[in-house]
């Protein structure tokens, strides 16, 4: 034999490189693993934080107009060519560098323009001059990109039209214009007399329209006193009127005239001073914000009064109060956004949620402001013709946590309401991004899904840890397992095509058997524990769920066909008409019921399985202790097994909880996916999983519905979360317990 | 087990008893369930009777044709009603029709009816006439000749339509994104000023463009033949209508199958429904795409998972110093195993899809935008979404069976001077192994059944081509394998039959077949790892340590 070796203890470098190696590597891998794991978290989290952020704004920039008082003062969709209206009739376009271009109204010698009426969706002025003439200025805005990424923007105006409207030569002190597809309302303010006009459209084929002279009529007598602005919605309906004592009258126009569309109120008919400081629409038209004297700012929307059975305006929101009364106002024609500002104070509001986006101190009094179409700029033009350039970044205006969370008044309700509606037809529509009722149908559907599964898990579980002949075992576990593996689409398309129908017409017979079922097993139960010992003994311990079948299925078919019958007599024939009825609540066919119950096949294995482990880890030496004592079998289970299995127990149903919270597929397909908020277990809900599904493919990238679901995620995120630590805090102290026992 | 008295029973024996119903009705949910599955999904294939229903009603006598396709209770009144499917929807507007029981008087099998699978409209259902050739003969329906000439006719049709289909997909189709590729270029050469590159490519634009047009003139032509001769058949209504033979997908004699020929048409109705492609907003045809989705997508996600599984929970188990923190990683990973699947969606739609595919687009595939290549759903981002999802499952299975090896081996390899990886790649994870693929099966069944993250990620309900083929594209990182690709899957096929479907009443028996196969092979999945578990308990409890 050869002498060993002297290096064979040596290690091998390669090994021992091989080894330090792979140390590192799988410290590092492995913590990155678990680390990006939990990048799940801040990564939703960092997509969401957005939605939390005020508005920022900049002073940007200034740029030098006409010292003269402008009577209207706009900007182009891009926000780079502001513009005023000087009382000579000019109109200065304002570049950020180079030259102003003007553009001058024909008017006379003599003549001033004395009222102006800008049109930021249609980029049309109206304006009435001291002879008493109205006209009208279209400004079409074409653009060339520059290099560095702005617009060369070009204003081309043109008069498109005059009307004539009211009394030659006299001052129009108020003009406010309206044009639908359809129509186009005018109305002037002379010397105290209110003058409207009303026209129509009519399209051709060719894509020209004609404009025909609907009547020009004089409506002051419809007031209450002496108007000082007058206003006109987009959709050439209504004419508000308001005069120096705060008193707003809204008419309505129709083929032959107006009428009083709703008398006069006074918004600040509360405080001391009652005039209106501003008034004017907010994007879509169907909303007036008024600010008083004393810096109230407050909005009236239309909707349908209870008690009056139609719509009006009525006061919905009362938004932070300004210093001062605002001396400039102008509203998004992008959304719900609009900008006040007093002398020296400026405020962006968001009309929805009623909340501040920002508010800022200028050193100078601001006599007009514009927000672009972009809703990226906002123009403040001071005493002096200076126009300051900000720019704006909000791009979730329409969030917050008031808007999420809290009671919103939403246009066209007649009350605060939590509510979710994303999308609408319109482009001013306003979405309603209420969390509150996809949480109330989670909790619902969570609630529905464990009141079914909860009693025949336990029981279940119960009945296999503890009385059931262990040859059987073998066979039931795995049995429950496949339960657990059904794909969550498989039984929701089940509930929806295969159960939703059966139970619709059946929901006495399915009643029927929720009281059955466990009547007959106690009862059945009982029978046979009173039979005498030779008969008794015929089914071992152990087996009594296979003696129960026969009889399950008995107690299905006598409650099925009893189905009928109940409905006969307890619920006057039909329990679907019944039911709204007698409860005033509705009837769907995929109901919560059906969620309820086919949820149950997702949680029932889930909480079964732990259950069952939790009580068959329960030390022997308790349960031959107490069967030792005298204990029955029932109450040993009862008295020692469960307690001491209890915290194991808890753990199962917050798992069970934490699934039922996030089923998604079950809860698309088996219900209506309607937002709503109550118990009824016949109509459906929406939950915040449904809701994500259902929505988050069409959501654009980066928009606040996309951030919205996001929110939704994160809060699915939490709850579970949550569920499921307290789920296994319990099972470690469990563990604990189980050591000193 | 003695009874402590004879006469009376123990305490709380009646509420043994509701345990056990608790018991017995979950047990029997899942036997109801599979039942519904099973036999609804197996008689989809099942070849139909065709009987002739006549009905009298309010004085009116009408025959229909057609295979029974439910009978239920009425909905308003007394009695049943039944659902025939008669076919024809081109004839009759419908495919399906509600009779009541009592105004049916009889019922009986036509013998010679004949069912024909048409391309569009479902099937035909009527009495074949006769047989109007190309060249002005005609076969009446009773000559001998009629049948051997009309399969003969079928199978040449699909033939040529094999042929169309190779030629319009494969080479149309490369025609196409050759033309697309050199586009590309020019825009390359328009962007970095080339202007021989922009040439040269619109020159062969030109000249593809050209091949473009010889291809589908020769298509075209074969197509016309298609439509060359037709198939007269009578309705049931007594008129007649023409079929034209290149709609005819396949035929049989529903009412002269015997039983061999019966199984043998359901299993050539299973075959064709594995390995077709869908038709008619899928609710004919077979699932073959969505099968190989379904696959793809769970085979990329297990390659991915596995590892980074394995690691992670050899670091816990193996380096990491067992105490708090480790305690909280554990309950934390435990815990994202109960994250809801729709969270792990949105976040592989945020992240995957618009933060790393988007970046891959911006900086590789910058001519093809603004069209997404990889910033949008597609295969890779569901099979990662997915990962993520069950990588949980595969820690907490690696971690038990790792911790399961005993010390002894563990300390016997270490006396015997091996390193620490050494023992644990030579003797920790070669008897981990069987857990470790527990695990990754039952992650595997997971990721095969889950569709509300997958509908977030890159599944649709029609994809163009397969995930997997013959085509190399530029997108493809690994050749033939189109990471890119959006994708069908069994379970958001299910989603769509059953819930987007224009014409529900016809997509319900696909419903159910679809079903049918993904339980079985969830349920395959699942039993075998079940059955590794139970093996594995029995190993480890008689081990020697």
């Amino acid at each position: 034999m050869p002498d060993a070796d002297p290096n064979r203890f040596v290690t091998a470098r390669s090994t021992l490189l091989v080894d330090r190696f792979m140390t590192y590597f799988i410290k590092v891998g492995g913590l990155a693993i678990i680390a990006a794991v939990f990048a799940i978290f801040v990564f939703i989290l960092l997509e969401i934080l957005p939605l939390f952020r005020q508005a920022k704004v900049d002073a940007i920039g200034e740029r030098h107009g006409p010292a003269a008082a402008s009577l209207a003062f706009g900007v182009d969709e891009w926000g780079e060519l502001p513009f005023t209206l000087t009382p000579d009739g000019t109109f200065h376009f304002l570049p950020a560098t180079g030259e102003a271009t003007t553009f001058h109204l024909p008017l006379t010698n003599t003549e001033t323009v004395t009222a102006a009426d800008y049109d930021q969706t249609q980029q049309v002025v109206s304006v009435g001059t001291s002879n008493g003439r109205v006209l009208q200025t279209k400004i079409a805005f074409t653009n060339t990109p520059r290099e560095d990424g702005t617009k060369d923007v070009t204003a081309i105006p043109e008069v498109t039209g005059e009307f004539p409207l009211g009394e030659q030569g006299k001052p129009i002190t108020s003009i406010s214009f309206g044009e639908s597809a359809e129509a186009k309302l005018l109305a002037v303010l002379q010397e105290g007399r209110v003058q409207a006009s009303a026209f129509t459209v009519t399209r051709t084929m060719m894509g020209t329209s004609k404009v025909e002279k609907l009547w020009a009529k004089d409506f002051t007598n419809l007031l209450p006193g002496p108007p000082e602005r007058l206003l006109v919605d987009e959709k050439a309906e209504h004419i508000v009127a308001v005069d120096a004592e705060g008193r707003v009258t809204v008419l309505e126009a129709n083929e032959d005239g107006v009428e009083v569309f709703q008398p006069a109120f006074q918004p600040f008919a509360d405080l001391p001073d009652k005039r209106i400081a501003s008034i004017d629409y907010l994007f879509g038209d169907v909303s007036l914000v008024f600010t008083a004297p004393t810096g109230e700012n407050r909005i009236f929307s239309l909707y349908i009064h209870k008690d009056l059975q139609k719509r009006q305006y009525g006061q919905t929101k009362e938004l932070p109060k300004l210093e001062a009364g605002a001396t400039a106002f102008v509203h998004s024609v992008r959304n719900k956004s609009f900008l006040l500002a007093d002398n020296k104070e400026v405020s962006l509001r968001f009309a929805t949620a009623a909340t501040v986006r920002w508010q800022g101190q200028v050193d100078y009094p601001v006599r007009q402001a514009t927000i672009s179409g972009k809703y990226n700029r906002i123009f403040l033009l001071d005493d002096r013709g200076t126009v300051h350039d900000f720019s704006l970044d909000d791009k979730h205006p329409e969030s917050g946590f008031a808007a999420f969370f809290g009671k919103v008044w939403y246009e066209g309700g007649d009350k605060p309401e939590y509510s979710w509606q994303s999308s609408g037809a319109n482009d001013d529509f306003e979405p309603k991004l209420s969390l509150v009722p996809l949480i109330a149908g989670t909790l619902k559907g969570t609630f529905f899904a464990m009141l079914f599964a909860m009693p025949i898990a336990l029981l279940g579980a119960v009945y296999t840890s503890e009385f059931m002949a262990p040859r059987l075992k073998v066979y039931v576990k795995p049995t429950i397992e496949v339960m657990a593996s059904l794909p969550s689409v498989v039984l929701g398309f089940l509930a929806a095509l295969w159960l939703a129908p059966l139970i619709e017409e059946k929901v006495p017979s399915v009643l029927a058997c929720v009281v059955g079922l466990p009547a007959s097993a106690i009862l059945f139960g009982w029978f046979w524990t009173s039979l005498p010992d030779h008969l008794r003994s015929r089914i071992r311990p152990g087996y009594e769920f296979i003696a129960y079948l026969p009889v399950m299925l008995l107690t299905l078919v006598v409650c099925w066909e009893l189905g009928g019958p109940l409905e006969r007599l307890l619920f006057a024939g039909d329990f679907r008409t019944w039911w709204p009825k007698a409860t005033g609540a509705a009837f769907e066919q995929r109901n919560s019921l059906v969620v309820g119950f086919m949820m149950g096949f997702a949680v029932i294995p889930i909480i079964f399985t732990i259950v069952e482990d939790a009580l068959t880890n329960v030390p022997k030496d308790l349960r031959s202790g107490s069967l030792a004592l005298g204990a029955s079998r029932w109450q040993t289970a009862m008295r020692v097994v469960v307690p001491t299995a209890s915290a194991g127990i808890l753990s199962a149903l917050m798992i069970g909880l934490g699934r039922a919270i996030g089923e998604t597929m079950i809860v698309v397909m088996a219900t209506g996916n309607t937002a709503v908020m109550d118990l009824n277990i016949f109509n459906g809900m929406r939950t915040l999983s449904a809701n994500i599904a259902v929505e988050l493919p069409e959501a654009p990238h980066g928009g606040t519905l996309y951030r919205a679901l996001f929110l939704g995620a994160m809060l699915l995120f939490l709850m579970t979360f949550v569920v499921n630590t307290i789920a296994e805090v319990m099972r470690q102290h469990l563990r604990e317990k189980y050591k000193t026992v | 087990m003695p009874h402590i008295k004879s006469n009376g029973r123990p305490a709380g024996e009646p509420l043994v008893w509701l345990t056990s119903m608790g018991l017995a009705v979950g047990l029997a949910m899942v036997f109801l369930l599979l039942y519904v599955i099973v036999t609804n999904g197996a008689s989809v294939f099942w070849p139909k009777r065709i009987y002739a229903w006549t009905i009298s009603d309010k004085g009116q006598t009408e025959v229909l044709w057609g295979e029974l396709a439910k009978s239920q209770k009425k909905r308003v009144g007394e009695g049943d009603e039944i659902q025939i499917y008669t076919g024809n929807r081109d004839a009759f507007s419908a495919s399906f029709r509600y009779v009541d029981r009592a105004v049916i008087t009889t019922e009986e099998l036509p013998k010679g009816v004949i069912a024909i699978e048409r391309l569009e409209y479902g099937n035909a259902i009527g009495l074949p006439v006769r047989l109007a050739l190309a060249d002005g003969t005609t076969i009446p329906a009773g000559d001998d000749a009629f049948r051997g000439r009309l399969r003969s006719l079928v199978s040449e049709i699909a033939n040529r339509r094999d042929v169309i289909s190779v030629l319009e997909k494969e080479r149309i189709g490369e025609n196409s994104r050759d033309i697309y590729r050199q586009d590309l270029s020019v825009r390359r050469g328009k962007r970095t000023g080339d202007l021989a590159m922009v040439a040269d490519a619109e020159a062969e634009i030109a000249r593809l463009k050209l091949s473009y047009d010889e291809l589908s003139a020769t298509a075209t032509a074969l197509r016309k033949l298609q439509s060359a001769d037709t198939l007269i058949i009578g309705l049931c209504n007594h008129k007649e209508r023409s079929i034209v033979i290149g709609q005819i997908v396949d035929f049989h004699f529903p009412n002269e199958l015997g039983l061999a020929a019966r199984i043998g048409t359901t299993i050539e109705n299973v075959w064709k429904f594995l390995s077709e492609n869908p038709r008619e907003a899928n609710t004919e045809g077979g699932i073959f795409p969505a099968i190989v989705g379904t696959f793809v997508m769970t085979i990329l996600m297990s390659v991915v998972v596995t590892p980074f599984g394995v690691l992670a929970a050899i670091y816990l188990r193996e380096y990491a110093r067992q105490g708090p923190f480790v305690r909280a990683v554990r309950i934390a990973v435990n815990n994202l195993a109960g994250v809801p699947s729709i969270v792990f969606g949105v976040f592989g739609l945020g992240f995957f899809v618009y933060g790393v595919g988007g970046a891959i687009d911006s900086m590789f595939f910058f001519d093809r935008l603004p069209t997404p290549t990889y910033g949008t759903g597609g295969i890779i981002w569901a099979a990662a979404t997915l990962a993520l999802m069950t990588v949980p499952v595969v820690i907490v299975a690696t971690e038990e069976s790792i911790s399961a090896v005993g010390r002894g081996a563990r300390e016997g390899s270490l006396a015997l001077g091996a390193s620490k990886w050494q023992t644990i790649q030579r003797i920790v994870l070669p008897a981990a192994v069987p857990g470790i693929l527990t695990g990754l099966i039952l992650a595997m069944a997971r990721g095969a059944g889950e569709v509300a993250p997958l509908m977030l990620v890159g599944v649709v309900k029609l994809a163009p081509s397969l995930p997997i083929d013959g085509t190399w594209n530029d997108t493809d990182l690994i050749p033939f394998l189109h990471l890119d690709q959006k994708f069908m899957h069994l379970g958001f096929h299910i989603y769509d039959l059953g819930f987007q479907s224009p014409d529900s009443d016809a997509a319900i028996p696909m419903v159910y077949a679809t079903t049918f196969f993904l339980i079985c092979l969830v349920l395959v999945l699942n039993l075998t790892a079940i059955l590794m578990r139970e093996r594995l308990r029995k190993k480890f409890a008689t081990g020697a340590f």
